[in-house]
């Protein structure tokens, strides 16, 4: 009996071992696609059979496409432009500044409904409206309204709509942590005379700072990779990461699959690193109240 | 109880004026917090819904000078749109990239979470992987897709090398094969959403239930179908709701990948409401799809968000439950 149990358990563990890693390889592999091909040369990028391993690995995408550096760039696909680190300078602002919004407007939202109940349970839900309806169906008369208010193809017209459409995400993940400060300590900072926005800024929001930054950095992955927006809003003047990247695909002169790669790698490596600090809450960011932990 | 109701009757008996003026310091503070959420609604999001209502009835397009002399035509595009044979494809196909890329990511993430609810070694670099296809730029998503998934590409070599079985189906060219191709795409890239929806879940539900249900004999399929999974409800209905709602609004990977084609295959509603508006320039056609879409996506929202609220309820009135049965412990 104790035998089968433990032979049980052992053929369960392989399975699950077994399941998981098949998985793994399954979320991994196109990582690993693009992060190899960002280091091979251009006869590797679309050759058959394909190169699994980039040999020899060289760095004359990133040169190329992140500083223009045509020195590197063997053939008729050199990038001349310094357009990429321009666009991760919008880029950077826009999703900081737009976040930032966010979370500060959000947070003072969340203590509002957290102690003085400024909207109602239903509207706390009416308020993730923002969030699922699909943004393409207010994309057009959104680009009018910008076109006729001068907002159009300016960082702070984007930043506006990030902050928005983001607004949801904050005030809800924010009220979660809100939620778990004591009111004692309000009531202590009242009695000691302290006024109202003094007791949110200097005592509330400092004790859930931990939280705060776990929703900042949450929302920060939301406004980095927004393509629809961005490709509507910004025009010539100013484009994002995402948008940049997808201009290089059907350009004439085929498929530079390597320099789309070494910018692909280049938009998606902070965005992981941002996702992997905050991976233990995710969970509450996604759930709205509904997990706990 | 809110600060506010706390404070004031702890508060030392005070004139009815410093009553007054206290209560209207609280309203101007509650109303200062929700300046900001107010100020964008009036600024940004009315203007626009309104623009879209006016565009919705007004035929204009680009060539046909300024916008607000456009001819009033009342309900005649909302006729047009729903009679466009195009457009109800466009939403059937919508709704079966939807439910099926959803029911995918719920699969594929529960069976994940639910063979790592319990700790074991290497778990923690399991998660880390297992969430990393959430972590990456949806164009970049599909850009990856086009590199590894052309026809001599090195997925179809991958798996014939694998299975010793000449495996070639073209997943770009294929008209049969593309609105799957970006299902398998959304999977890919949205089960970790699931996962750790679900895990959150799993790990958070009390044990005793399940340990009380093992000491009566249950089989630990009893066990799952009849104490787990009940007790997951509001989790499994979270992340089907969220992702559903996800999934009709999908617009990057489809359009970077295909721009609605082969032919038409990977028109879904965004694509064909895009392809309306800043491809044909039909403004006011695409404002009444945008409508439609939206009363649609509205009835969706609200019927979801009922179900989530009340879930939402009967979740924090067990909690409080278990909290009550801690404290008395």
């Amino acid at each position: 009996m104790a035998m089968t149990k433990s032979h049980r358990r052992r053929v369960t563990t392989v399975v699950r071992y077994v399941v998981l890693s098949v998985w793994a390889l399954i979320a991994f592999f196109p990582i690993y696609w693009i992060i190899s091909t960002s280091f091979k040369l251009d006869t590797q990028w679309f050759a058959w059979p394909p190169y699994y391993f980039p040999s020899p690995p060289t760095l004359a995408n990133y040169m190329n496409v992140w500083f223009g550096a045509e020195e590197y760039a063997q053939t008729q696909y050199a990038i001349s432009s310094q357009k990429p680190l321009i666009s991760l300078y919008n880029s950077t602002v826009i999703a900081v500044t737009s976040t930032f919004l966010s979370v500060l407007f959000g947070s003072m939202i969340a203590y509002g409904v957290s102690r003085y109940r400024i909207l109602s349970e239903a509207r706390m839900f009416q308020l993730l409206m923002l969030r699922m309806i699909p943004p393409i169906v207010v994309v057009a008369p959104l680009s009018l309204y910008y076109t006729a208010i001068g907002l159009i193809d300016t960082r702070f017209g984007l930043i506006l709509v990030y902050f928005l459409t983001t607004l949801p995400y904050a005030v809800w993940m924010t009220k979660s942590f809100i939620d778990e400060v004591p009111l004692e300590v309000e009531q202590a900072a009242e009695i000691l005379g302290a006024s109202r926005w003094r007791t949110v800024f200097e005592i509330v929001l400092p004790l859930v700072c931990s939280g705060l930054v776990a929703t900042f950095l949450f929302i920060l992955i939301l406004t980095w990779s927004e393509y629809l927006l961005a490709l509507i809003i910004t025009k010539t003047q100013v484009t994002t990461l995402p948008i940049e990247l997808s201009k290089y695909q059907g350009s004439t002169e085929g498929r530079v699959y390597g320099r789309q790669a070494a910018l692909a790698v280049g938009i998606t490596v902070p965005l992981m690193i941002v996702g992997l600090i905050i991976r233990k809450h995710l969970a509450r960011g996604f759930s709205f109240g509904m997990v706990r932990r | 109880m809110t600060v506010a109701a706390l404070s004031a009757a702890e508060a030392p008996p005070s004139t009815p004026t410093r009553v007054v003026s206290r209560r209207r310091a609280i309203r101007r503070f509650r109303l200062s917090l929700l300046a900001p959420l107010i100020a964008l609604f009036a600024f940004v999001l009315m203007p626009v819904l309104l623009l879209q209502l006016y565009f919705s009835v007004h035929q204009w397009t680009v060539y046909l000078g300024s916008w607000w002399d456009a001819d009033y035509v009342g309900l005649d595009l909302f006729k047009e749109v729903l009679t466009d044979p195009r457009f109800g494809w466009a939403v059937l196909r919508s709704l079966a990239f939807a439910t099926g890329s959803t029911f995918g990511c719920f699969v594929f993430g529960f069976l994940l979470a639910y063979l790592m609810r319990k700790p074991f070694r290497g778990q923690a670099l399991y998660y880390i992987i297992f969430i990393l296809p959430m972590l990456t730029v949806p164009v970049v998503v599909a850009y990856t897709a086009e590199m590894m998934l052309y026809q001599s590409g090195p997925l179809n070599d991958l798996i014939t090398r694998l299975s010793g079985i000449e495996f070639k189906p073209s997943w770009l060219a294929n008209p049969d094969l593309a609105l799957m191709t970006v299902g398998l795409l959304e999977i890919w890239n949205w089960t970790p959403f699931s996962f750790i929806i679900m895990l959150a879940g799993l790990t958070a539900i009390p044990k005793e239930p399940i340990e009380a249900a093992e000491i009566l004999g249950a089989s630990k399929w009893r066990i799952f179908w009849e104490v787990q999974v009940p007790l997951l409800r509001p989790v499994i209905l979270l992340a089907l709701v969220l992702r559903f709602l996800e999934a009709m609004a999908e617009f990057p990977k489809t359009w970077a990948l295909f721009q609605g084609g082969p032919g038409s295959a990977t028109e879904t509603l965004p694509v064909y409401i895009f392809m309306t508006t800043w491809q044909y320039f039909e403004i006011s056609k695409g404002a009444a799809m945008s409508y439609i879409v939206m009363l649609l996506m509205i009835v969706i929202v609200l019927f979801a968000i009922q179900l989530l609220r009340q879930e939402k309820r009967s979740l924090d009135k067990m909690y409080e439950q278990t909290d009550d049965k801690k404290v008395e412990a």
